[in-house]
């Protein structure tokens, strides 16, 4: 069997964990400041945070169902960075908060009245009070998917034997079917109450699988860096191979292709379609500079990395592959910001804006105090528990084929 | 000795055996070799000097032809041969040439991957002269084969026998042409 030595982190990203806090804190500082300044810019800036990096913590609960149910070397060699990203949630929901007390500033709908067209098909739906509830119904649902998971982990990490060890794999596979249903239902429910309500007007009914495959994407990436970075020292230079990175380049190829897929798919049915009332969205984020960005967001988060990502030599490379995640998570940041920031403002009276008159210094604070917070947070957590599950029945296997050809 | 001989083959009972003798056959300056396994052996690649495939390049380039000829064949229907008002939209409306030219890059690519693995490969290729050695039909079995044709520049009837019988195979064989 493998050996079960001392599997924990490497000392060195205590260094790390207290740089992240530190870069995080005055970032914090200075975004709270610009808030108060201009209260609608900060919390978009926050909100844009917050889906950016709340986005890799619950990616990563969504990459460890994925990985329970297809099983695979990637997914024991990922298990437990995903599930110290999974156990991120209670910061996650510490960083919602703002966004929960700010609602009034941040969503134009709730200052339409609730005579207008719009908002009378809605009715108690779209209240700030059954916002802020559904949004606790759904971190309360994602809270028992990451404390079961990470309960049979711990457990499984405990046991002593095999067989022990299989029937913890065993449960926590049979809860992850199910359970992936219930993710992707949460996620898109979660992602149109965030995001999408930020334009009352829109609505688009591809918009959850963007943040389903948007999310998993970014966790991929984010655990590629990670486990690059622990790659060339104890103890996961004994673990992980180049086959594993190679895998895990293959699964971030695919979802680089699903995401342009999902949102070409949107945009091919509004564009067809052409009707006002749904072109107005495209309209805001394909004139006055955003174009630009809608370019650049075609060449640098799917052209650029799906080509690079064709090459198998470079997926084999961990660092270098690391370099290519952490460029698509920069590029994550710019989609974000591409359908969180031209969307209608209360302060313009529900009219949006062109790029230069929209983006705001903050837009980059506000991700860095988030960031900062959240991998403090994640790299205390990840410095718990051994970083492979020492006891899995598969551990074996999977460190084998990372090293093979 | 037999010159009507395609080359001198060696059974081998297990992957790693086949594997080490492989390994002395490239290390002897052998090119023109082969081994059969009834299972896929990553290592003998590398062992046998195999160099990687070009068929990924070719499945690449195909996929580009096919989405260039996908955008190719709309623009020449939809704005050069029979333009046609469809909703009002402008005749080359390249975002609806997208599907359809999405799908021909993955024709291509697939036409290309499938071709081009039988060219490379030779196929179809309905007589192989190893198939005149009767044990060689365990190959699909149990037994693993290594080949040095008798092609080969370093090839020599009575040197390489000896030379292959030195790598403790089960047998070695002449394969007739």
């Amino acid at each position: 069997m493998a050996d079960t030595g001392n599997f924990q982190a490497p000392a060195d990203l205590n260094r790390w964990r207290t740089i992240a806090l530190g870069v995080g804190g005055v970032a914090l500082i200075i975004w709270a400041i610009g808030t108060y300044l201009n209260p609608e810019q900060g919390l978009r800036s926050w909100l844009l945070g917050f889906v950016l990096f709340g986005g890799i913590g619950l990616g990563c609960l969504g990459v460890l169902l994925l990985g329970y149910l297809t099983g695979g070397a990637w997914a024991v060699a990922t298990r437990r960075a995903a599930e110290a990203g999974s156990r991120t949630l209670p910061v996650i929901f510490v960083l919602f908060l703002p966004l929960a007390f700010g609602i009034k500033r941040l969503y134009e709908w709730t200052h339409i009245p609730a005579t207008e067209h719009i908002m009378q098909h809605r009715g108690w739906f779209m209240t700030p009070e059954s916002w802020i509830l559904r949004s606790a119904v759904y971190f309360i649902l994602f809270g028992v998917m990451v404390f079961l998971l990470n309960k049979w982990g711990r457990e499984q990490d405990k046991t002593n034997n095999y067989e022990d060890a299989e029937k913890f794999l065993g449960r926590a596979t049979a809860f992850s079917g199910p359970a992936m249903v219930f993710y992707s239902l949460l996620v898109t429910f979660a992602s149109v109450d965030w995001v999408m309500t930020l334009d009352p007007h829109y609505f688009s009914t591809i918009w959850g699988l963007l943040f389903v495959a948007g999310w998993a994407l970014s966790a991929f990436c984010f655990l590629v860096a990670v486990l690059a970075f622990l790659s060339d020292k104890a103890p996961m230079d004994r673990v992980l191979g180049r086959r594993h990175f190679h895998d895990l380049g293959k699964l971030i190829l695919a979802l680089v292709m699903i995401w342009a897929y999902f949102n070409f798919s949107q945009f091919l049915i509004i564009w067809s379609g052409n009707i006002p009332e749904e072109t107005v969205w495209f309209q805001a984020r394909m004139y006055h500079g955003w174009g630009y960005v809608a370019w650049a967001l075609i060449l640098f988060h799917f052209a650029a990395p799906f080509l690079v990502l064709l090459l198998q030599d470079l997926k084999r490379r961990a660092k270098t592959l690391a370099k290519v995640a952490v460029f698509i998570l920069v590029m994550r940041w710019l989609d974000m910001l591409w359908l969180i920031s031209p969307t209608p403002r209360i302060s313009t009276h529900g009219a949006t804006l062109g790029f230069i008159d929209s983006f705001s210094w903050m837009d980059i604070v506000a991700p860095i105090a988030v960031g900062g917070i959240w991998l403090w947070y994640f790299s205390t957590q990840l410095m718990k528990r051994p970083l492979v599950p020492v006891m899995d029945p598969f551990l074996e296997k999977a460190i084998e084929h990372g090293h093979g050809h | 000795m037999d010159s009507n001989l395609y080359g001198v083959m060696a059974e081998f009972d297990t992957p790693t055996a086949v594997v080490d003798a492989a390994n002395k056959v490239r290390l002897a300056g052998y090119t023109k070799t082969d081994a059969f396994s009834p299972f896929p052996l990553h290592e003998i690649d590398e062992a046998l000097g195999i160099r990687r495939s070009i068929l990924p390049f070719l499945v690449f380039c195909g996929g580009v032809i096919g989405m260039l000829s996908g955008f190719a064949l709309q623009i020449f229907i939809h704005y050069i041969d029979y333009p046609l008002n469809i909703g009002g939209r402008p005749y080359l409306s390249w975002p609806s040439f997208i599907p359809p030219a999405y799908e021909l890059t993955i024709l291509f690519g697939g036409f290309t991957a499938v071709f081009g693995m039988l060219f490379l490969n030779g196929l179809p290729r309905p007589y192989h002269p190893v198939f005149n050695v009767p044990r060689f039909a365990l190959a699909s079995r149990e037994k693993f084969f290594l080949l040095i044709e008798a092609a080969d520049d370093k090839y020599n009837y009575d040197e390489t026998t000896s030379f292959m019988r030195s790598l403790g195979p089960q047998e070695v064989f002449d394969v007739p042409e």
